[in-house]
């Protein structure tokens, strides 16, 4: 917010102001737009996860990603969650854009129900976030076909480089918040074992 | 190599609606009653989040318009350079944490300007595909919780993106 406090300081006087004002309540109606599409996706997955749960769908596949998962978020017992983390990050990787965003959105309400509504955010939010955010999408279809549009020899040269640099980013994520995990228990002692 | 992954990409989606819906009618699930419950809850899941996106949406605008990014972009130029990346790149790599379709514009525009085979489009391609708008998957993420405080979140989001981005310029130099 500090930067809210500066960018009014900063804004242009005289009649960019008009301008100014403009693309604030621009960017309002924008948000709704993009909260009126959600809605139509999220109630869509919504209600197919909730299939998905009664089916017992759901704990099956859990079943069967337990060990990728288990090495992210050691902590995590509820398969619910850990199903819908997952879905989140396969739908990164496709690039299935708000459907993302609504997986990852669900996923972080259920962690924050499992971390008791806490202001503080829990090893696994900040590891899922973490990860989600440096979650590479395996083929950048809308920049390959800027190249091409614009008339690239071989538009898509950029997969393999971006493929290789993305999963580092992933990595050093994570071991960043390994990282500071492994400080917070060490601070914390025996007491958290202890729970 | 791209055509297989792009079709993987679009299968996946009806594939995995086509796997529930089967799976459910197998185990003779309520499938329609199952879908319109959990319908209900992910439409409230939306507006709930609504104040916060509106939020972001217009702290971002407000930092793009207010030229609060071109100066961040000023003082970030000479820690930058020495590292190797281009002085081109800069506005691109500020932009892109916080807004996607910026970015974009910002590769369209360097795709015109130098070519879209030319080194600097190809790194900016290169980076758009390796990072994320983190700054705005932070504020909804958690927008949608109860945290106030995230800890490392931003650290490691921010360090990951910074290796991602020096990554995407080192692959570009020798690929």
């Amino acid at each position: 917010m500090g930067f809210l406090c500066y960018a009014a300081g900063q804004s242009p006087s005289g009649e960019g102001f008009g301008n100014f004002t403009q693309g604030m309540l621009q960017s309002c109606e924008d948000a709704v737009y993009f909260v009126i599409g959600l809605i139509g996706i999220m109630g869509l997955w919504s209600g197919f996860m909730n299939i998905a749960r009664g089916s017992g769908l759901i704990h099956a596949l859990a079943e069967k990603s337990r060990s990728f998962m288990r090495y992210l978020f050691p902590k995590e017992k509820n398969e619910e969650t850990i199903m819908m983390m997952l879905m989140g990050f396969a739908a990164n990787i496709f690039g299935a854009g708000n459907s993302a965003t609504v997986f990852s959105l669900q996923a972080m309400k259920m962690l924050d129900e499992e971390n008791g509504r806490r202001e503080e955010a829990s090893d696994e939010m900040c590891m899922f976030a973490a990860v989600n955010m440096s979650m590479l999408q395996l083929v950048p279809i809308t920049v390959i076909q800027i190249r091409a549009n614009a008339g690239s020899a071989s538009p898509e040269d950029i997969i393999l480089p971006s493929v290789l640099s993305g999963a580092a980013a992933t990595a050093a994520s994570v071991l960043v918040c390994r990282y500071y995990e492994r400080r917070r228990s060490l601070h914390r002692g025996g007491r958290i074992s202890a729970r | 190599m791209s055509e297989i992954f792009a079709a993987v990409s679009g299968f996946f989606l009806p594939a995995l609606l086509a796997l529930i819906l089967v799976h459910g009618f197998v185990k003779k699930a309520p499938v329609y009653d199952l879908f319109v419950e959990g319908c209900r809850e992910g439409i409230q899941a939306a507006v709930e989040i609504t104040p916060y996106i509106i939020a972001v949406f217009l702290v971002i605008q407000i930092m793009t318009d207010s030229g609060a990014l071109d100066l961040l972009e000023r003082l970030c130029e000479p820690l930058l350079t020495p590292l190797g990346i281009p002085e081109e790149l800069i506005s691109f790599m500020i932009m892109r944490p916080v807004s996607g379709s910026g970015t974009l514009a910002i590769i369209e525009n360097i795709a015109d300007t130098y070519g879209p085979d030319s080194f600097l489009c190809r790194c900016a391609s290169v980076m758009m595909g390796s990072s994320e708008t983190i700054l705005y998957a932070v504020a909804v993420y958690f927008g949608a919780t109860h945290v106030k405080k995230m800890r490392h979140t931003v650290t490691a989001g921010v360090v990951g993106y910074v290796v991602g981005i020096w990554l995407s310029v080192l692959l570009c130099r020798i690929m």
